[in-house]
């Protein structure tokens, strides 16, 4: 039984610098995010790939899964790659759509659900 | 030939999953626990990808740290970071057979949600206070609140129905009538509400 052998008087301090590199990566993500210094491709790259490395510390410190049998391992996998897949199964269809610009104006206005606008 | 048949049989009901070996080494209530967290991603997962798919086809989409508060998003996001780690360390002084400390650690996991989820309640307050709806909002992307609603306010369930469980484990803890392995599932569920607020702080708030 992997769960019962590993208890972790001692992984205090593990854990201390799991949290810590988790509020590094994190504040690097917010300013990645926040401030508009990076074309649009690499802030998403890095936003992806900030957030499977912490995904990955969680999971393998916090839920013990680097403890945990490699078929238990690979079963949580599952969700990420069925994400993948139909990623690219709906990204297709947004082909020749008018590609998302970000409002320049935000002044306030309603779009009923009619379709009718109200300022 | 009798006997033989019997001794194994018993044999079979003493093991982990009274069906022989145990295939991926755990107790049956954490394995059940992982498939539930399995199941419950692919939920999220099926939610941030309508997200993606609204987003793209919309013909604009607001600056998302211009309608929210970038410091109270990050606060949260914080906060809930730091009760996954306490939470990690209740699990560890449950396993070591250190129910006093498990229920410090398991108090502090439950500080750090209720801390989250009042300000998910504010942030709520102030967006429909703004006047977003399911089906409206003042920035003219009707998709843009109605995946605000609907993506934190299945996460913050998790997170209230999180509290819920960390309070009765932690019940039980202070009362001594606890296992490990409760403690452990409990945590394995509140790690996995940690990690759906990653994804959505990425996607929904800072891309």
């Amino acid at each position: 039984m992997a769960s019962h052998e590993h208890a972790h008087p001692a992984g205090y301090k593990q854990y201390f610098m799991t949290w810590l590199w988790l509020l590094i990566m994190t504040s690097a993500a917010l300013v990645i995010g926040y401030f508009h210094f990076l074309p649009e491709g690499i802030k998403a790259f890095l936003l992806v790939s900030i957030t499977l490395a912490k995904i990955f510390l969680i999971g393998s410190i916090f839920m013990h899964l680097k403890s945990e049998r490699v078929n238990l391992v690979m079963l949580t996998f599952s969700p990420l790659v069925l994400s993948i897949v139909l990623f690219f199964f709906t990204f297709g269809e947004t082909i020749g759509t008018n590609p998302t610009h970000q409002l320049e104006n935000q002044s306030p206005k309603f779009v009923m659900p009619t379709g009718e606008v109200k300022h | 030939m009798e006997s033989t048949s019997l001794a194994e049989q018993q044999r079979i009901l003493a093991s982990d999953w009274g069906g022989g070996k145990s295939p991926f080494g755990t107790s049956w209530s954490k394995f059940m626990m992982w498939i539930f967290i399995i199941s419950d991603a692919l939920t999220f997962a099926g939610f941030l990808i309508a997200y993606g798919f609204m987003r793209r086809v919309a013909p604009a989409w607001p600056v998302q740290m211009e309608v929210f508060d970038p410091l109270l998003i990050t606060f949260m996001t914080f906060v809930l970071i730091s009760s996954s780690a306490v939470m990690a360390m209740a699990v560890s002084a449950a396993r070591a057979g250190d129910p006093k400390s498990a229920t410090k650690f398991l108090a502090l996991t439950i500080l750090g949600g209720a801390i989250f989820l009042g300000c998910q309640a504010y942030e709520w307050w102030h967006f429909i206070h703004e006047g977003a709806t399911l089906t409206t909002n003042p920035w003219g992307v009707p998709q843009f609140s109605a995946s605000f609603f609907v993506i934190t306010g299945f996460h913050g369930f998790h997170v209230f129905s999180g509290l819920t469980i960390l309070a009765i484990v932690a019940l039980r803890a202070a009362m001594g009538k606890y296992s490990g392995d409760s403690v452990e599932n409990a945590g394995l569920y509140w790690h996995f509400v940690d990690v759906v607020w990653v994804f959505v702080f990425a996607f929904f708030y800072l891309l």
